[in-house]
This record gives C-alpha cells, sequence and structure tokens, in this order.
C-alpha cells in the first residue's frame, strides 16, 4: 500500500486533532469532537505522533498479514454524532439491558447500566448507582484530575498492534471511568451504541475499570448498532485490578454486517488479581479485538475466552499478547473460530515470560473449524520465553466437521442440518459452558444460533 | 422379507471389500455373521447404514421392500434400521439424552406421530437405563464422552432399545466386553426380539451366541458368504477355525 492511500484517512484523523485544540470552540460546545480544556494535552499529542509516524497498517505490519484496510484508508473520517441527535433513548437501552442481565427489577438493570453513544455517555452516570460502585465520565475526571487518567494512558504502547489504542488516546473525547469497590451483587453491563447517519464517521469510546483490593465483579461490554449505519468504532477499555481483585468481563460485538470495529482490551494484574475475560464476536463487518494483558505482580492469573464467528463475509481478526512480568503467574487462553460462507477468522496469540516471572504458567489452546469451502481460518500461536522454570503449552487445530461423528448422528436419525448445527454447536461449547454470567450467556447463544446455518432446531437443545 | 441383499459388492478406500454378498433376513429372526478378522463384516454393517465414503461397486439392498441403497443414512435411520457401532463415536459438547431425544422425535416425525412427551421420554430412558445397568449420569454427559469401552457399548444398546428398530445390525457389540457385561448386553438384545423385528449380530467369537441364540449363522470371508447353518455351525467354527470353511470351499 503506497502512502498516497494512506493520506486521505490520515488526513482526516489529523484533522480531527486540529478540531479538538483548546480554544478552537468556546467552552461547552457540544459539537462532536469539541474538547473542554483539560491537562492531558501534551500526552495525547505524543499519542497522536507516535500514531502517525505508524501510519495506517498495512499486510507488512506482522499482527495485520491477514487483515487488509486498504478500502479504509482511502475514506475521510469525521467525527461520529453525539448521542442527542441520534433518537437513541434510555428505554431503549434498558431492553437490551434486561435481556442481557436476566430477568433483574428494571431499578436493577438501570442502575447497573451504562450507555455510550458513540463513546458518549448518553446520561450523565446514574445518580444512584449500583452500591459499591463509583462512576465518572472521563472527560469531567480528565478536567477534575487529570493526573489520575494520564495514569491509566501512560506508558503508551509501543507495540504496533496497538496503534489503534493510541488514536483512541490522541481523539477520544469521553468515556467512563468505573471504580468497583467491593463485590458487586448485579452485572454491571456498558452497553456500547454505534450508531451514524453515515459509514464515513468515527468514534472513540473509552472505559477505565478499576477493580480495588478484594473487588469482585461482572462486567459486560456488549457493542450493538442502532439504525442502519455504524461508525468506525475504535474503542478502548482498560480492567486494572488491584490486589486479589477478581473481574469476569466479557465483550460482545454484535453490530452490523458493515461495521467496522478496532476494539482494544488492556488488562494490569496485580497480585493474586484474577480475570477471567470472554471475548466474542457475533457481529460486525470487520472485528479487529485486540488484547494487551499484563500479569504485573505474583499469583495474578487470567483466563481469556474467544469465541469467534465468521459468518457471510465478516471479517474478524483477534490479537492476543499476554504478558508475564511476576513469577508463579498464569495464563490460559481458549479460542474456538468457526467460519461459514466467505468470512475469514484469524486467531494470533502470544505469550511473552519476562526474566524473573519464574513458576509462571500458560496455556494457549485454538481450535478453527471450516462449514464452508471458501471460508478461510488462520492462527499463530506464539511463545517468547525469557526464564527457566516455566510451564507454556500451545496448540492450534483448524478443521472441518468430523465426518464419523456426522455419520454417527445421521446413523441415528438426525437430519443433516440438525446434527451439523449441534456439531458446531458442541465445538463451541467449551467456551460458552465457562460463561459465569447466565443470562449473557444464553442472549450470546441466541445470536449464535440465528448465525449457524439451518440452525433453528437448535433452540430445543438449549 | 424384512432385508434382501442380493450380490452385493462394495469398495473401500479403493479396494474391494465385498465381493457379491447375498443373504435374507425376515422379521423374527435373529442372524450371526461371523468371520475372520478383515473379511468384509463391519464393511457390510457399515454399507448397510450408509457410510458414504463406503462405495458400492455393485448389487441390491432391499429393506421392508425399498432401495436401500438409494435412501440416506437419516433416511434408513428412520426406516427402522439401526447399526450399532464397532466403535461408539465420542462427541464431546453433545449431551447423550440431546441426542437419544432427537433420534427418537426424528423417527416419530416420519412416523407422522407427535413429538414424545418430556416425562415419557425421561421415563422411557430412565427403565431402559435400568435394564442395562447404567447409571443415570450417563445422560447429561457428552455422547459417548470418556464412557469405557464396555460403556459404550451399553449406551449403543441403550439407543436401540428407545428406537425400536425393525432391523438392528450390531457390529461387534461384544468385543471388549467381559462376561457380565457381555451378558447384560444379551439381555437388552433379547428384550427387543419380537416376531415383528431381526437381529444381526456380526461377530468374531460365538461366545456372544451363548446368551442370544440365533436362527441362522453366516461365515463370511473374503467378501462373500461362504457358508450358512444353524447355531452348530457356530459351535463348529469355533472348535475347528475359520481355515476349515475356507479350505472346505477350496475343496
Amino acid at each position: 500500500m503506497s502512502p498516497a492511500q494512506h493520506s486521505a484517512a490520515l488526513r482526516s484523523f489529523e484533522e480531527q486533532w486540529v478540531a479538538r485544540a483548546p480554544g478552537t470552540r468556546a467552552p461547552g460546545a457540544r459539537e462532536p469532537g469539541a474538547r473542554e480544556p483539560d491537562g492531558l494535552t501534551g500526552l495525547r499529542e505524543r499519542a497522536l505522533r507516535r500514531f502517525l509516524q505508524l501510519g495506517l497498517p498495512t499486510s507488512h505490519d506482522e499482527s495485520w498479514r491477514y487483515t487488509s484496510l486498504r478500502s479504509l484508508a482511502s475514506q475521510s473520517f469525521t467525527d461520529a454524532p453525539r448521542a442527542a441527535a441520534l433518537g437513541f433513548e434510555q428505554a431503549l437501552a434498558l431492553e437490551h439491558s434486561r435481556a442481557l442481565l436476566g430477568d433483574r427489577p428494571l431499578a436493577d438493570a438501570e442502575a447497573a447500566t451504562l450507555v455510550l453513544v458513540n463513546g458518549y455517555p448518553l446520561l450523565p452516570p446514574a445518580s444512584r448507582p449500583a452500591a459499591g460502585l463509583e462512576i465518572r465520565t472521563l472527560s469531567a475526571l480528565a478536567r477534575e484530575n487529570p493526573g489520575l487518567v494520564a495514569r491509566h494512558l501512560e506508558p503508551l504502547p509501543d507495540a504496533e498492534e496497538l496503534r489503534w489504542l493510541l488514536l483512541n488516546t490522541a481523539l477520544g473525547v469521553d468515556g467512563v471511568h468505573i471504580r468497583i469497590l467491593g463485590a458487586l451483587a448485579t452485572p454491571l453491563l456498558i452497553l456500547h451504541v454505534g450508531s451514524a447517519e453515515r459509514p464515513d464517521t468515527v468514534a472513540y469510546p473509552r472505559v477505565i475499570v478499576e477493580a480495588a483490593p478484594g473487588a469482585t465483579a461482572t462486567v459486560l461490554e456488549h457493542h450493538i448498532q442502532h439504525g442502519a449505519e455504524s461508525p468506525l468504532s475504535n474503542s478502548a477499555t482498560l480492567l486494572a485490578l488491584e490486589r486479589d481483585a477478581r473481574i469476569e468481563h466479557y465483550r460482545v460485538f454484535a453490530t452490523g454486517e458493515r461495521a467496522v470495529h478496532f476494539d482494544t482490551l488492556q488488562v494490569r494484574l496485580d497480585r493474586d488479581a484474577e480475570c477471567r475475560q470472554f471475548t466474542v464476536a457475533v457481529g460486525g463487518g470487520l472485528v479487529r479485538a485486540s488484547l494487551d494483558a499484563r500479569l504485573n505482580e505474583p499469583g495474578a492469573s487470567l483466563d481469556s475466552r474467544a469465541l469467534l464467528v465468521g459468518h457471510a463475509d465478516r471479517h474478524v481478526d483477534c490479537v492476543n499478547v499476554v504478558r508475564h512480568a511476576a513469577a508463579r503467574t498464569v495464563s490460559r487462553q481458549t479460542a474456538r473460530a468457526i467460519a461459514s460462507g466467505t468470512s475469514r477468522v484469524v486467531f494470533n496469540s502470544k505469550v511473552v515470560v519476562d526474566a524473573g516471572a519464574s513458576q509462571s504458567d500458560s496455556q494457549q489452546s485454538f481450535r478453527g473449524l471450516l462449514l464452508s469451502p471458501s471460508a478461510e481460518i488462520d492462527s499463530r500461536p506464539q511463545l517468547e520465553i525469557h526464564t527457566d522454570e516455566v510451564k507454556c503449552a500451545h496448540g492450534a487445530t483448524t478443521g472441518r466437521l468430523d465426518p464419523n461423528m456426522l455419520f454417527y448422528m445421521l446413523s441415528r436419525g438426525l437430519d443433516r442440518q440438525t446434527a451439523q448445527s449441534l456439531l458446531v454447536y458442541a465445538f463451541l461449547a467449551d467456551v460458552l459452558t465457562g460463561m459465569g454470567q447466565s443470562a449473557a450467556r444464553s442472549a450470546i447463544e441466541g445470536e449464535l444460533i440465528r448465525q449457524l446455518p439451518d440452525s433453528q432446531k437448535l433452540q430445543e437443545f438449549r | 422379507m424384512l432385508l434382501n441383499i442380493s450380490d452385493l459388492s462394495a469398495r473401500v478406500a479403493g479396494k474391494e471389500i465385498l465381493k457379491g454378498v447375498n443373504l435374507e433376513v425376515n422379521a423374527g429372526e435373529v442372524h450371526a455373521i461371523m468371520g475372520p478378522n478383515g473379511s468384509g463384516k463391519s464393511t457390510l454393517a457399515q454399507v448397510l447404514a450408509g457410510r458414504e465414503d463406503y462405495e458400492v461397486t455393485g448389487g441390491s439392498v432391499s429393506f421392508e421392500g425399498a432401495d436401500l441403497l438409494a435412501m440416506p443414512p437419516e433416511e434408513r435411520a428412520r426406516a427402522g434400521l439401526f447399526l450399532g457401532f464397532q466403535y461408539p463415536v465420542e462427541i464431546p459438547g453433545v449431551n447423550n439424552v440431546y441426542l437419544l431425544k432427537a433420534a427418537l422425535n426424528a423417527k416419530r416425525k416420519a412416523a407422522g406421530e407427535p413429538e414424545v412427551d418430556a416425562y415419557d421420554f425421561l421415563s422411557l430412558v430412565k427403565q431402559k437405563m435400568k435394564l442395562m445397568q447404567m447409571s443415570e449420569t450417563f445422560l447429561t454427559r457428552g455422547v459417548n464422552e470418556g464412557f469405557s469401552g464396555g460403556e459404550k457399548k451399553r449406551n449403543e444398546v441403550l439407543q436401540m432399545l428407545i428406537l425400536e428398530p425393525k432391523l438392528a445390525i450390531l457390529d461387534e457389540t461384544d468385543s471388549g466386553l467381559d462376561i457380565d457385561a457381555l451378558k447384560v448386553v444379551a439381555m437388552g438384545v433379547n428384550s427387543l426380539r419380537d416376531p415383528k423385528r431381526a437381529v444381526v449380530l456380526v461377530t468374531h467369537y460365538q461366545r456372544l451366541l451363548d446368551y442370544i441364540t440365533p436362527d441362522q449363522v453366516h461365515v463370511l470371508s473374503d467378501g462373500r458368504i461362504l457358508k450358512s447353518g444353524d447355531r452348530s455351525l457356530a459351535l463348529e467354527l469355533e472348535r475347528r477355525g475359520y481355515d476349515w470353511v475356507r479350505e472346505s470351499r477350496v475343496a
């Protein structure tokens, strides 16, 4: 790809930067992209510079080999509208959230639901949030306590696969900061709504979740689309778990078939903190889901499970980097991918064990299932070990449905479609059954079943 | 006639395995097909069940007068043919009881009957499991997942008892069973004996026939049925070995 092809998209990002400069708009301006002055301009400028230096990813970049941004590079992007302009209302959000959270009383669902439309909080964070939570908008926090926000944005990533995070840091206008103080009784739902009248718009949702020492919670991030078009979504979430905190986190991509989504999830784990993480791609046209996890202190553990569903001509690209930076840290990565139609699923995972991270234990397991001759699945597990005395295992296989299993089921009278769907469903069960949040699991299963070929009959097996 | 196999030949991976098999099975009968390893016994069983990578190269098979070979495997099953696998397949993630229920409902639907009532189904399954001396924990496990050899074979017979096929072909269902398990499996098979049904036992040893008395015994060797007889043929085979049949044929 030549730099000339980059220029349209890159130029438009630079223009957004100029429009955000303090003083170009009156304080309190509500246009998308307007930012009130805060103490983070220097940091953002460094992020922008680094992003521009790296440029848009091309197929020459190792972690972008299978995902082409050629057509995206030639577009110009403007800021996606703020919530108020879009007709997406809290009532609509609550319908979604009640489905995802199970049959909870409305007040519970309301207290535990945060809605971000194109990255902007729909309403001020709930006046009476669920007990054990502190929620602020990022724009307000950046003005009042820029040091706190900066602490989470720094250090800027230098890995090439995280460059969209740099752009989010540079151009993000708002988002939420959540501090979890204790044991949350109700799961916290962050509903990300992408909505635009035109596709050549861009949104930069940002979520920062801090879990105080010993806090426990389930956090769901659900990405949906309202209306026919969705902006390019360049979202980023940080989960910072202090010692002994335990978080179960879901990110579910369920946007429309043309939506483009770059999402970066950073996980930072202190001593004995535990994060169980589910990444589910059941929507979108192009979804790039990055995980950047650091096990910073002894005893930290991460269990990451991905369910990547290639459907029609969807392109799903999942890239995980897990760094063991301390002794006795444990990581598990499980990914199951299916690809039908002309879809493509890419899974890259890398485990890095730093010097000094002795007695670390990591496992990577990837399995892909091809359901059509025109679909494609690529995977690459990698290991980079800088110390002795570690246990690291990885395995990756991709194949088609096992003809012996299929014949066995046919020989019992099941029709071919049901048998195939049941096998596909069983293939994904490793990830699904680990989900502790049953209403979310059930919603995800429903979406899956809708997308598996000829799978209506599976409803009765749920 | 329930099953009529006429001059059936078939190829597996380009190799001719069945070379003109003839066999007639009437309702109410139990047949045993015996033969040395590699004689084509399992191939015959799999071809009858409709395994697609086994290529039929000649002959015909009729099942209740219909052309069995023209039917896909699922239709054969719904028409009342059941294959008990020599090596039952493990299907992790697919619940054993789901498969049973889906299989039964597929058969009922083909017969124009309504789906089985959930409560009736469960009590039926529990009753049959008791007969097969299987723990109810097998219900919720993945199909054959982590089952021992004997447990898998019992599970095959359990499926057969639930589906009540017109023709059950049991492919070495006795292999790998200890004597107690063998008796349980035989009891299961015997409980299905009925003037309207037939059973074809494919076996290497005559041991199973001590517990399930066959009406006819056939010796399959090198892709053909070389000899047929009654129960005494199995005993003679055990005494004299398969070479005896092959030699007497040559002589």
